[in-house]
């Protein structure tokens, strides 16, 4: 296992097809992105973009009978998993790549206690004894700051608040130290102040444990305050990529423009004389993803588009900085306000 | 904004009882809505903002009166309502229709979408036959939908566009209020983007009063003239929405917008007075003012008195003992 670059993850040209009614679904169509160790990444997209797809992908969560990896490669610590043995991806999975979603009460289990789930993780992956991964339980839900963690290991999931179980989740999936933590809208079911908690406690474990965190959500906002790098996905495809503040200070995508742009926003005063300022739409809808897109899929909805838009996939190119983005017709974007 | 407002509710009370124990006893009640007051103008917004469990969905279906009120009264268009039995509350029906969240869910399955759109129509007598088809065509445009899709089934329409069709609904009997129930919070941002827009333009052009009630601060900055955050069944803070965003008086207010996230990565390091623990239950809350338990300016006194919704300055109600009538409105001291 040779190590040669900076990256715990490096996706490359991933896609991964679902078969349906209507036909074959391409869910991820070609996406690649690499994750440093000890980073925070941002995935964010509209419903059906592909990246909760991306998310199982990696973990190779994709349920056999309906869909598969159809090409491209994932690897983790230089090695290959796309083609790793369920064996040896049960060994990953919750120890060195762990996973939190949006809602946890349907991932913990309903007839266990919390610290009982906590500490089978523990015993499975770590080896160690029921008594010392006990331990190592009210460690971790001291360590997420669920108050009287002795007593709560004895409770079940149900006992819980969606908050308290959301911290939960996340000490499960810490407790065995893993490299990789894909967070899949994990804050998007909770009340704000109970977000803004959960939010805070991941980061600072992050800091704690140098876990690179994937993070999956379409809410702006999330990404704003808490990555570093953010890609962004539109129909199965990355359409931008960038450090998070060159993102939300010059976004290059006709799509990503449009998505900052139809957003309300709490942090600026439109409303000084009680006005209600129109939200800027974006036209149309996401393409269907059972017919091959030929050129940019955002393309029907675009104001920039062109015929060449219209026939040819644009590349992703680089805009410097570490800014990159497909469009074919970036240079006007460029040149046209914000 | 200053006219006879359509819709009053005063002192609204709404509590559901808990029932346990082998002979199902009652045991206790959940103090959904404890004590409401609010009224809403022609053509005006108001915005129910809370957590989950604060009464706002509550306040909702009692003013429509799809669950009966405990105690207080309910004003629609200068009559009261809050005792009507069914029968006699039927033709005020027509005055205040609903948005949900999810409105594929109250729409019947084997139904074209037209007819689902011309029933209430045909309910209230209003039209019959070929003339509810066109006046369903006419509402099918107005909410930007094309009237060949009236044949079309509600699972035919993506998210955005059913959600329209719920809007075409509330419209179709010219009602005076709607009440919309996080009419946005499925959607996508750019759908979002476009139903937020409808709502106002139709506002507008109708004069409609929205009670709408929303999780989404950014959301409820846009589409509300008024808001008013409520905790644990009552009300903290009402206000003008600019007043509350660059004011705000009530530590929850407070906590609540400091709280919410923003995009715009530079906001980050000005961080933030986050509230801790969780909101406490309904059926059992805190004595006194019931933000005390979470609140970092509490005073001794808080743990006792319920502080009352009291105007402070002009339009500005808060209900927070450390906030006087005319006091200072800077920002508050932690006390000892």
């Amino acid at each position: 296992m040779s190590v040669t670059s900076g990256n715990i993850l490096e996706v490359r040209g991933l896609q991964t097809q679902f078969n349906t009614l209507d036909g074959v679904v391409r869910a991820v169509d070609g996406v690649s992105f690499d994750l440093a160790r000890g980073e925070t990444l941002g995935i964010v997209g509209e419903s059906g973009c592909g990246k909760s797809v991306t998310a199982l992908s990696i973990l190779r969560l994709i349920p056999p009978e309906t869909g598969r990896i159809a090409g491209g490669s994932i690897k983790f610590e230089g090695e290959e998993l796309t083609t790793l043995g369920e064996e040896a991806m049960k060994g990953l999975r919750g120890h060195r790549i762990s996973m939190i979603f949006q809602e946890p009460m349907t991932s913990l289990n309903p007839v266990l206690t919390v610290g009982t789930q906590i500490a089978e993780n523990v015993v499975r992956h770590m080896g160690v004894s029921w008594r010392a991964a006990r331990e190592r339980s009210f460690e971790m839900l001291d360590l997420v700051r669920i108050a009287d963690a002795r007593r709560r290991l004895d409770e079940y999931p149900h006992q819980l608040s969606g908050g308290m179980r959301q911290r939960v989740m996340i000490a499960l999936a810490l407790s065995c130290d893993p490299q990789v933590l894909i967070a899949d809208e994990p804050t998007t079911a909770l009340d704000v102040t109970i977000q803004a908690q959960i939010l805070d406690l991941m980061l600072e474990l992050k800091e704690k444990t140098g876990t690179a965190i994937v993070l999956i959500t379409h809410d702006l906002g999330v990404i704003a305050e808490t990555t570093e790098r953010v890609v962004v996905m539109y129909a199965g495809r990355k359409v931008e990529e960038a450090p998070v503040e060159a993102l939300f200070a010059e976004p290059l995508h006709p799509y990503t423009r449009g998505l900052m742009r139809a957003i309300p926003r709490l942090d600026i005063e439109a409303d000084a004389a009680g006005m209600r300022p129109r939200l800027q739409e974006i036209p149309g809808l996401v393409p269907r993803l059972t017919q091959p897109i030929p050129g940019c899929a955002f393309a029907p909805r675009c104001g920039f588009a062109t015929e060449r838009c219209r026939a040819e996939p644009p590349p992703l190119v680089d805009a410097g900085g570490g800014h990159t983005v497909a469009c074919w017709e970036v240079d006007r974007v460029r040149a046209s306000a914000l | 904004m200053s006219e006879p407002s359509v819709l009053e509710v005063e002192g609204l009370v709404k509590h559901f009882p808990i029932h346990g124990g082998l002979l199902q006893r009652r045991t206790g009640e959940v103090k959904a809505v404890d004590g409401v007051s609010f009224s809403i103008g022609r053509g005006e917004t108001l915005g129910l903002v809370g957590e989950s469990g604060c009464g706002k969905s509550t306040i909702g279906k009692t003013v429509l009166k799809l669950i009966e009120p405990t105690a207080g009264r309910i004003v629609l268009a200068g009559e009261d309502i809050s005792s009507l039995k069914p029968g006699a509350m039927w033709p005020h029906r027509r005055r205040i229709q609903t948005i949900f969240q999810d409105p594929y869910s109250s729409m019947n399955p084997r139904l074209p979408s037209g007819t689902i759109v011309g029933e209430p129509l045909e309910n209230f007598g209003l039209s019959s036959g070929r003339d509810t088809d066109e006046r369903v065509a006419r509402l099918f445009e107005r909410v930007g939908l094309r009237p060949d899709a009236m044949r079309k089934y509600a699972h035919e329409f993506s998210g955005g566009q059913r959600q329209r069709l719920g809007i075409a609904k509330a419209l179709s009997v010219n009602p005076d209020v709607i009440v919309a129930d996080e009419p946005v919070s499925a959607l996508d941002v750019s759908v979002q983007a476009q139903v937020l827009n409808l709502l106002i333009d139709l506002q507008e052009e109708f004069r409609l009063a929205y009670l709408f009630i929303s999780h989404d601060l950014a959301v409820m900055r846009h589409i509300s003239h008024r808001i008013a955050v409520m905790y644990l069944g009552r009300i903290v803070e009402l206000t003008t929405k600019r007043t509350l965003f660059t004011q705000p008086l009530h530590p929850y207010t407070e906590a609540l917008l400091s709280a919410a996230t923003a995009p715009d990565p530079k906001r980050r390091q000005q961080r933030k007075r986050i509230v801790q623990g969780d909101v406490p239950s309904p059926a059992n809350p805190p004595p006194g003012c019931h933000f005390h338990t979470r609140c970092p300016y509490a005073m001794p006194e808080c743990k006792v008195t319920a502080p009352p919704l009291i105007e402070v300055a002009e339009g500005h109600h808060v209900a927070c003992l450390r906030r006087p009538v005319g006091g200072d409105p800077g920002p508050l001291s932690v006390p000892g």
